[in-house]
């Protein structure tokens, strides 16, 4: 099976998770003043779901966790290792897992569905398809092993 | 000297093998874990969505919903009592309805609001809810528990935040705990004061009392409307109602 070259899914990677902290950090601002994000289509679903009993834990906005997940996902893919290649699938599963319920309490239980919290899901679900890839293709090789291209420098990822 | 090439030949060979039966070894292991962490995450959000889906009938002390949607619905809007909306508006729109009552329900989430909006809020009328305790035994205290919070000026925000959160029909959830976190999540000051009142016969006699006027009014369900305005001849009683622009026609029709 010819999986694409761990550079360029370390790249993905960094993209989509950066794009991910992008995403959370608005949520959590926008929540932070007793304010909720703006759905871009209009509409008040943004606006119920930061309202809703469901959007803290602990007190916490779930986005936080967002932003620590999409963090840690950024730093895996500055490393050609196994420690790296296992944390983010590990990462990304569990935050794809999260997001799968998060998106069943906005259809079943909350009735209103907030454009952000799908955009974040949507990342998510790229990031752990992104992991898996790199994991099933390249756990247990040394550095950029079968890669189709030259080992990029960790300042070439950035 | 060759003997010695092929014996350096041949221990290269094995390390290379023995290296990569470990680089075999330590994939397998990543793997396996990897199928582990997959199915764990797979029961956590089975648990997880199994769980929260208990609540999903309503009456749930512990997770009540849409706090904030009733606060901006009737906060700002003058309350007295059971009466919402300007006391000197020239109409007064009269609901008769049960705590309990689903179809109640409907009416406080889909048709009041924008009757509130439109003519409660712009001065036009008022509202008046009146307990018609119909569907079973806790119909009763919770309507006594909704004028209570009325004497603390919540009577509307308990009103609106009890439909939101109503259980099933009689299935007992209006329980002392389900009624105490609507009053305070409905913003009652005075909890001690609240629980006294709603247990007062005074309030207990008059869930009774609106009752026993809507029989007399000839009221057979809930909710039922009637409407008090210049033009109407006392108090008149409105059909079936069942979108908000007919709701606006009546009350443009009694002023």
């Amino acid at each position: 099976m010819n999986f694409p070259s761990e550079a360029n899914l370390r790249r993905a990677i960094a993209l989509v998770a950066a794009l991910g902290i992008g995403v959370a950090t608005y949520i959590t601002i926008a929540d932070s003043g007793g304010g909720a994000p703006t759905c871009l289509a209009g509409g008040g679903g943004c606006e119920t779901v930061a309202n809703s009993s469901y959007s803290h834990i602990a007190g916490v906005n779930v986005a936080v966790f967002g932003i620590i997940g999409y963090i840690a996902l950024f730093l895996t893919a500055f490393f050609a290792n196994d420690l790296a290649r296992f944390a983010g699938f590990a990462i990304s599963l569990g935050g794809f897992g999260f997001s799968v319920y998060l998106t069943y309490l906005e259809i079943f239980k909350i009735e209103a569905i907030c454009q952000w919290c799908v955009a974040s899901a949507v990342l998510m679900t790229i990031l752990f398809l992104l992991n898996a890839t790199r994991l099933i293709g390249y756990a247990g090789t040394d550095g950029e092993v079968g890669s189709a291209e030259p080992p990029e420098s960790e300042a070439g990822l950035a | 000297m060759s003997n010695k090439k092929e014996r350096e030949k041949r221990r290269e060979e094995r390390l290379q093998e023995e290296a990569k039966v470990q680089t075999g070894d330590r994939r397998t292991k990543l793997l396996q874990f990897g199928a582990g962490a997959v199915f764990l995450v797979i029961v956590a959000v089975v648990v997880l969505i199994v769980a929260s889906s208990g609540g999903s009938s309503g009456g749930d002390a512990q997770n009540l919903k849409e706090v904030a949607a009733v606060d901006s619905l009737v906060n700002g809007v003058p309350q007295d009592g059971m009466v919402i909306g300007d006391p000197s508006a020239k109409v007064e729109l009269m609901e008769y309805g049960d705590l309990q009552c689903p179809v109640c329900k409907a009416y406080s989430e889909e048709i009041l609001p924008q009757v509130i909006e439109n003519k409660v809020k712009s001065g036009k009328a008022r509202i008046v809810f009146h307990n018609f305790t119909i569907i079973g035994e806790q119909s009763l205290p919770a309507g006594a528990a909704t004028l209570a919070a009325g004497e603390q000026g919540r009577g509307w925000n308990y009103l609106e935040l009890f439909y939101r959160n109503q259980g099933e029909e009689n299935s007992g959830y209006a329980t002392d705990e389900f009624l105490e976190a609507v009053a305070k999540a409905a913003g009652v000051k005075n909890i001690a004061q609240w629980n006294k009142e709603r247990k007062s016969k005074a309030l207990t006699s008059e869930v009774e009392a609106t009752t026993a006027q809507a029989q007399r009014y000839g009221f057979t369900g809930t909710p039922s409307f009637a409407i008090k305005g210049p033009s109407t001849n006392g108090v008149e009683l409105l059909g079936t109602v069942s979108t908000p622009e007919e709701f606006e026609e009546a009350i443009e029709e009694a002023s």
